[in-house]
């Protein structure tokens, strides 16, 4: 496939996605709402909290902002390639999708390219409205640090979708896996309270999840400027993660696709 | 060789029970779609398939798309192996599916036509044109940029006979195409499947209209339980009795068929 086909292709689907969306007029007021009724939630919690709490040596608001944003962020990027499978095996399209010209895992990525360009502008109106409504300082942000971080940890985190999407492809449950992942990263990657509070064996377990490190190293750069070479840990440890899972879960895609074709279960949901 | 070849293929689905089977009733077992098809559709020509429910007239089609791979024999679509090139074979093969639910229902005709030609790779510069060009073929032209949830049932059927032929392609797949058209419709479709395959494109139309059959086929193949019961051409068939009876004959329903002519029903 040519670079002008696979930009032709994303330009398609970008398309197709934004006028569903645009036909759905009402779900972008209700994501906005939702967002802000959530950040005003957390905004009561960290007051209620107290200023004494200080997290990483960060006032609590900041950290439950970047912690909840990248978070919710990450785990909607990641469903985002279980929901294309999983609407797609709904709506009838999969197995038409799934034998046109384009290879089924180049289609499923791009999709979920699509998605995540949604996400991250939910993510952008998520922060901005954090860090100006509700006054907090962003001053020492670090960009090349910041989009260092979110470029690895959308790698990683597309690893996990793949792997997810696969496994909706073959036992159509990947919405399940993925949410009880979520529920277990939520209570162990730091992103409403520090990792300390944790008991050690379950911090062990924290950084064997890329989400940790994501929201370790994000908050590192958005909130205390931090330069790319103290951010050196979480950025190899996310580069590693994304270099071992990224291919693999292309693989698994690709086999998982192939068994359904033969045990002719593509149709199924 | 141009056109689709199957030699021996044979194809299997196996049913696994639930985890808890307990609750329910779901049985193990397999069903065995195809067994030992061997068959050869020329470019040029059209191959009409007949067959009672589940004799596996649609496994048979989803296996020369390549959705479906088959257990054992093989598949060549214009010389390539479906099971090792199937990239190569999904270039040259259109599909209309005989189910609705196969488009964007909040898209237009157009834009889900549009997107579909995307993904097949049909060139930037004339894809306008080329969906233009199809959707006045199927007679959808003054639906264009209606968003086909508000289709009708004939309409989604256009509207996926249009998607099939997008990227001119030399080998056609239709499953039941005109199920839900009218007769006018269904008259302008013949014409267009016989222009199709005089344009030298390998047809393959499964369905239940010996009508159908004879309007458009140049021979036909009749499967019954998976298997290949007869192949012949039509021009030795060409009355829809003599059809009729081919037919029952091959699927062994002879004399139940001669039973109910007699007590007229």
């Amino acid at each position: 496939m040519t670079l002008g086909s696979l930009i032709d292709k994303t330009i398609a689907i970008l398309r197709r996605d934004l006028l569903i969306a645009v036909r759905y007029r009402s779900g972008f007021v209700i994501t906005a709402a939702g967002s802000l009724a959530q950040l005003a939630a957390f905004y009561y919690l960290a007051r209620a909290v107290g200023p004494s709490f200080r997290p990483d040596g960060l006032d609590y608001f900041p950290f439950v902002l970047v912690g909840t944003g990248l978070f919710s962020f990450l785990i909607s990027g990641m469903n985002s390639f279980v929901q294309i499978v999983q609407e797609a095996q709904q709506a009838g399209t999969l197995e038409i999708l799934m034998s046109t010209s384009t290879p089924g895992p180049v289609l499923l990525f791009l999709s979920a390219l699509s998605a995540l360009t949604g996400h991250t502008l939910r993510l952008l109106f998520y922060l901005g409205a954090g860090l100006f409504l509700f006054g907090v300082s962003a001053r020492t942000l670090n960009i090349a640090s910041c989009l260092t971080i979110l470029g690895l940890s959308i790698m990683s985190a597309m690893s996990i979708g793949i792997v997810a999407a696969a496994v909706q492809l073959a036992i159509h449950k990947g919405s399940a896996v993925l949410w009880l992942f979520s529920s277990a990263s939520w209570l162990t990657t730091g992103a409403l309270f520090p990792l300390t509070a944790l008991p050690g064996p379950v911090r062990a377990v924290a950084q064997w999840i890329p989400l940790t490190h994501s929201l370790q190293g994000m908050r590192s750069a958005l909130l205390q400027g931090a330069r790319l070479p103290s951010l050196l840990p979480e950025i190899s440890v996310l580069a590693l993660f994304s270099l071992v899972l990224l291919p693999s879960s292309l693989w698994l895609f690709s086999w998982t696709l192939r068994r359904a074709r033969l045990q002719g279960t593509l149709s199924y949901y | 060789m141009e056109g689709i070849i199957l030699e021996s293929v044979s194809k299997t689905f196996r049913h696994r029970p639930a985890l808890f089977n307990w609750l329910g009733r779901e049985q193990r077992g397999e069903t065995r779609a195809l067994t030992s098809v061997s068959l050869t559709v020329s470019a040029g020509t059209v191959l009409v398939l007949l067959g009672p429910n589940g004799s596996g007239k649609t496994t048979l089609l989803k296996l020369v798309s390549t959705m479906l791979l088959p257990d054992h024999g093989w598949i060549s679509v214009n010389g390539a192996d479906t099971r090792k090139q199937a990239g190569k074979v999904r270039q040259n093969v259109g599909f209309a599916v005989v189910t609705e639910r196969s488009f964007f229902p909040r898209l237009t005709a157009r834009e889900n036509l549009e997107f579909f030609a995307a993904l097949d790779d049909v060139a930037r510069k004339c894809r306008k044109q080329q969906v233009e060009t199809i959707l006045q073929q199927v007679g959808l032209s003054h639906a264009a940029d209606r968003l086909v949830m508000k289709f009708s049932s004939g309409m989604w059927q256009r509207l996926g006979i249009a998607r099939a032929l997008l990227k001119n392609p030399s080998v056609i797949l239709l499953d039941e195409p005109t199920r839900s058209l009218d007769p006018g419709s269904a008259t302008q479709f013949f014409d267009l499947v016989r222009t199709l395959a005089a344009q030298g494109a390998a047809v393959i139309l499964a369905t239940h209209s010996f009508q159908e059959a004879l309007a458009v086929g140049d021979f036909v193949a009749v499967l019954d339980h998976g298997r290949l019961s007869a192949f012949r051409s039509l021009s030795a068939l060409q009355q829809e009795e003599k059809l009729r009876s081919f037919y029952f004959e091959s699927t062994g329903d002879f004399e139940e068929s001669a039973q109910l002519v007699s007590r007229g029903a």
